[in-house]
C-alpha cells in the first residue's frame, strides 16, 4: 500500500475515533436547533392564545368601544379570537388622582397575567395624534395592529368632523396600502432575514470547520514536532508526503462532519412536521448547483488555510507562539462576515466582485454571493456562475503556491528545535529549499 | 573490504559555522561502526545527511556504490538522539504504522510483533497506550519501531542516551544479534566507555572535522602499549613529574599515565610503589578517551599530517 495513503487514514483514524468529533457532530447541529427552531416553536405556541387587553379611553368620544370592535376581526388560526379586551374605562371626571388608581391597578393585572397590556387613548388624540400601549414586553405584530386599527378610526372620526361628505369606509378603502412582498429574479420568494441567515450559516460552516481543523493540523504539528515523532517519520516518507497525509487526513475527517450535518440537515427537513421552516431554506438546502459550489469552496478554503495552519505549526514550538499568528488567518476568514450585511443589499456591486476574487476572501466571499443573489441552474451565461468558476481557478492556484511555499517551510521547521526562526531566515528556506 | 556506506566529502554548514567539513568514511558491511566524538561535534547533522533529512552543501552519500535510491528509505532503521512516540496509540497500532511505512505487509507485521514484544518483555502491554509505558518501556519500544522491518542499515544517533543501564545490555545484545544477521549498524555517541565494547570500527571527529578513523583494534595498537593504569592510596601528585611520563589523566579511582618513548616503566613503578601503597600498576593500550583528548587538542589538519590515515 501507498505510504502516503497509509499515514492519510492514520491520521483520518486519529481524528474520527476521538470522543470529541463525534461531540462535535452532534452537538454543533444541536446548537443550530436550539437558536433556530426552538424560538420558531415557543413563538408558534404563543401565538396560539388569545391575549387579553383592556383600554382606557380618555377621549370619551367613544374610540374604545369602536376599537374593541375592530380587534374582534383578528382571528386566531384555529378561528378563535386573537384579542379579547377585558374592560373599557373611561375615567369620569378626568382628574389625575382617579387616573393614576386606574392605571396603577392594571399595571397590577399585568404583572398578576391577568392581560398582556392595556391601551390608553390620549385625550384629544384626534389633535395630537398620541396613544400608548403598556405591556411588559411587546410584540412587533400586536403594536402594528393596534397602532393601525388606531389610526383608522381616528383618521373617521377626523373626516367625520371634517363634513368632507365621503363615507368613512370608502375613504379607508381608497387609501389602504399595498403588501410589498420580496422575491428574487425567476419569481422565488425571498425574505431578507432568511437568505441572510442562509448564506451565514454555510460561511459559518466554512469558518468553522476550516479554523477548528486547522488549529487541530497545527496542534498535531506543534506536538509531534516537539515529541520528535517527525524525525523517525521522515526516514521513512519524505516531508511533502508527511504534511499532505495530514492536511488529507484531517480533510477528509472535516467533509466527513460537514457531510453529515447536511445529511442531518435533510433529514430534519424532511420529518419537519408542522415545524414552520423557510421554503427557502430548503432551496438553499436542496439545491445542487449551490452545494456543489460549497462543497468545492470548502475543499479549496481548507486546503488554503489548513496549509497556512501547517506553516506556523512548522515554525513555532509551543501553543502560545501559535496564537499571535492565528489572528489574521481568523480576520481574513471571518471579513465577509462582517461585511455581510453591506453585501446582502449589493451582492454584485464591483467591490463585491473584487473582494470575491481575491484568494484568501474567495472561498467565503463567493458562498455568500451565491447565497444571497441565489443560483438556479448552472448555466455560464449568468454572471455569477462565471465569477465562481474564476474564483475557483484563481483559489485553486493560490493554494498550490500556498503549498509550495508551505512544504519549503515545512521541511526544515519541523527539525528545528527551540529558537523560533526569524523571517529573513524562512524567506531563505523557501527561497534556497 | 566491501562497503555499505560511504561519505564521500561531505560538507554542511549553517548560518555562522562549518557544522560538518569534508567528512569522509567507510562503513564496511556487516560492522558496527562508532562515530564518536564530543557534543556538537558535528555527529548528528551527518547522520541527517546520511538519512536524506537534510541535503549537504558538497559532497555524496553513497548505499553500496550509488547514490541513494527511492527506497533506502525502506532498508533503514534509524533512531534519532531525542525520541517520540504517538502518545495516544497503542503500542500495535504504532509499531504497525512505523512499519507500513517502511513497506512491511501486514501478514509480516503481525507474525513479529508478538516476537519482538516478548524480547523486550513488553508483551503483557500489547492494547495499552504508548503514554501508559515507564520510560525505559517506551525506549524498549522505539527499538523495536527502529528494528522490526529487519533494516538492512540501522542508525542510531547518541545510542546510549538517556537508556537505563538494563536497557543499554538489552540492547547490546540485540545490536549483537543483528550484527550477525548481516546488518550494518552505525551509530554516534559520546559516551567512549560504551562505544570501545562494541565498535568493529570507530571514526573520532571533533568540530565536524575526522580526527581519526579505522579498525579499533588497529587504533589501539597504533597508539602502542605505552598507557599504564595506577591504583594507589594518597596524593599522587608527583607522579605527574617523575621521568618518562608524558600526561597524566585521573580518573575516578585510578590514574592513567601516557609514557613517552624513552620511559622505564619498571622505574616508574618502582618509583611510584616506594612512596605509596600501590593497589595496581597495569601496562595496557590507552582507552578511546585517551586516545580522543590527546588528539582533540591538535588540529585536526596536523594531525593526518603527521599520522597517514590507516
Amino acid at each position: 500500500m501507498n505510504k502516503l495513503w497509509i499515514l492519510i487514514k492514520s491520521e483520518y483514524n486519529q481524528v474520527v475515533k476521538k470522543k470529541s468529533f463525534l461531540i462535535g457532530i452532534l452537538l454543533t447541529p444541536l446548537f443550530m436547533v436550539l437558536v433556530t427552531v426552538v424560538p420558531a416553536l415557543l413563538m408558534a405556541k404563543k401565538s396560539a392564545t388569545t391575549e387579553k387587553t383592556a383600554i382606557i379611553d380618555l377621549d370619551k368620544q367613544g374610540i374604545g368601544e369602536k376599537f374593541k370592535e375592530k380587534l374582534a376581526e383578528y382571528k386566531l388560526d384555529d378561528g378563535g379570537p386573537a384579542y379579547e379586551v377585558a374592560e373599557i374605562l373611561t375615567p369620569d371626571p378626568l382628574d389625575s388622582v382617579s387616573i393614576a388608581t386606574m392605571k396603577a391597578r392594571l399595571d397590577s393585572l399585568i404583572l398578576a397575567k391577568e392581560i398582556k397590556s392595556y391601551l390608553v387613548i390620549s385625550p384629544d388624540i384626534e389633535n395630537k395624534d398620541t396613544a400608548f400601549i403598556v405591556a411588559k414586553s411587546f410584540g412587533f405584530r400586536t403594536s402594528g395592529r393596534f397602532e393601525r386599527r388606531l389610526s383608522d378610526i381616528v383618521a373617521s372620526l377626523r373626516l367625520e368632523k371634517a363634513k368632507v361628505g365621503v363615507s368613512i369606509d370608502s375613504v379607508l378603502h381608497l387609501t389602504r396600502s399595498v403588501i410589498l412582498s420580496e422575491k428574487a429574479p425567476g419569481g422565488r420568494e425571498r425574505d431578507f432575514l432568511t437568505v441572510y441567515l442562509g448564506g451565514i450559516i454555510f460561511v459559518m460552516i466554512i469558518f468553522m470547520t476550516v479554523i477548528g481543523y486547522g488549529q487541530i493540523l497545527m496542534r498535531a504539528i506543534i506536538e509531534e514536532k516537539n515529541s520528535r515523532i517527525m524525525e523517525v517519520l521522515v526516514s521513512s516518507v519524505s516531508s511533502f508526503q508527511l504534511m499532505a497525509s495530514k492536511i488529507i487526513g484531517l480533510g477528509l475527517a472535516n467533509l466527513t462532519q460537514v457531510a453529515i450535518w447536511i445529511v442531518i440537515g435533510m433529514g430534519i427537513y424532511a420529518f419537519r412536521g408542522n415545524l414552520d421552516i423557510r421554503a427557502d431554506i430548503a432551496e438553499i438546502l436542496f439545491n445542487p448547483v449551490f452545494i456543489f459550489f460549497f462543497v468545492v469552496y470548502l475543499i479549496l478554503g481548507y486546503i488554503m488555510y489548513s496549509s497556512l495552519f501547517a506553516l506556523i505549526g512548522a515554525i513555532v514550538n509551543t501553543d502560545k507562539e501559535a496564537q499571535n499568528f492565528i489572528f489574521p488567518i481568523t480576520m481574513s476568514l471571518i471579513f465577509p462576515v462582517i461585511l455581510a450585511s453591506y453585501f446582502i443589499q449589493e451582492p454584485d456591486s464591483t467591490t463585491a466582485i473584487v473582494l470575491s476574487l481575491i484568494p484568501f476572501f474567495t472561498p467565503t466571499m463567493m458562498i455568500l454571493r451565491l447565497s444571497f443573489m441565489g443560483v438556479e441552474t448552472f448555466s455560464l451565461s449568468n454572471p455569477i456562475i462565471l465569477e465562481a468558476i474564476i474564483g475557483i481557478v484563481i483559489t485553486a492556484l493560490a493554494d498550490i503556491l500556498i503549498i509550495w511555499v508551505t512544504a519549503r517551510i515545512f521541511r526544515i521547521g519541523i527539525l528545528m528545535y527551540g529558537k523560533r526562526p526569524t523571517l529573513p531566515e524562512i524567506v531563505k528556506w523557501v527561497r534556497h529549499g | 573490504m566491501h562497503e555499505y556506506l560511504k561519505l564521500e566529502n561531505i560538507s554542511k554548514r549553517y548560518d555562522d559555522k562549518i557544522a560538518v567539513d569534508n567528512l569522509s568514511l567507510s562503513v564496511p558491511k556487516g560492522s558496527i561502526y562508532g562515530v564518536i566524538g564530543p557534543n556538537g561535534a558535528g555527529k548528528t547533522t551527518t547522520i541527517r545527511m546520511i538519512m536524506d533529512i537534510i541535503a549537504p552543501d558538497a559532497g555524496k552519500v553513497l548505499i553500496n556504490g550509488q547514490n541513494a535510491v527511492a527506497d533506502f528509505k525502506n532498508k533503514v532503521g534509524y533512531l534519532p538522539e531525542e525520541r517520540g512516540l504517538y502518545k495516544k496509540m497503542t503500542l500495535e497500532e504504532i509499531i504497525s504504522l512505523l512499519a507500513e511505512i517502511k513497506g512491511c505487509s501486514r501478514n509480516f507485521i503481525n507474525e513479529r510483533i508478538p516476537i519482538w514484544l516478548d524480547k523486550m518483555s513488553l508483551g503483557e502491554y500489547r492494547k495499552k497506550k504508548v503514554e501508559e509505558l515507564s520510560k525505559g518501556m517506551q525506549q524498549k519500544l522505539q527499538f523495536i519501531t527502529t528494528l522490526l522491518h529487519e533494516p538492512d542499515l540501522i542508525i542510531l544517533d547518541e545510542l546510549f542516551s538517556g537508556l537505563d543501564p538494563l536497557n543499554i545490555e538489552l540492547i547490546k545484545n540485540i545490536l549483537l544479534e543483528e550484527k550477525r544477521r548481516g546488518t550494518t549498524i552505525l551509530f554516534s555517541t559520546h559516551v567512549m566507555e560504551q562505544a570501545e565494547k562494541l565498535c568493529d570500527y570507530i571514526c573520532l571527529i571533533n568540530k565536524g572535522k575526522k580526527v581519526l578513523d579505522g579498525r579499533l583494534a588497529e587504533i589501539k595498537s597504533r597508539f602502542g602499549r605505552n598507557t599504564v593504569h595506577v591504583e594507589a592510596e594518597g596524593d599522587t601528585s608527583f607522579v605527574r613529574s617523575l621521568p618518562g611520563v608524558e600526561k597524566v589523566t585521573e580518573f575516578n579511582n585510578y590514574l592513567e599515565l601516557k609514557l613517552n618513548e624513552t620511559a622505564d616503566s619498571r622505574a616508574i613503578l618502582k618509583e611510584i610503589a616506594d612512596r605509596l601503597m600501590v593497589r595496581r600498576f597495569e601496562m595496557l593500550t590507552p582507552s578511546l578517551y585517551s586516545i580522543f583528548i590527546d588528539i582533540a587538542r591538535v588540529d585536526p589538519d596536523e594531525l593526518t599530517r603527521k599520522e597517514p590515515a590507516l
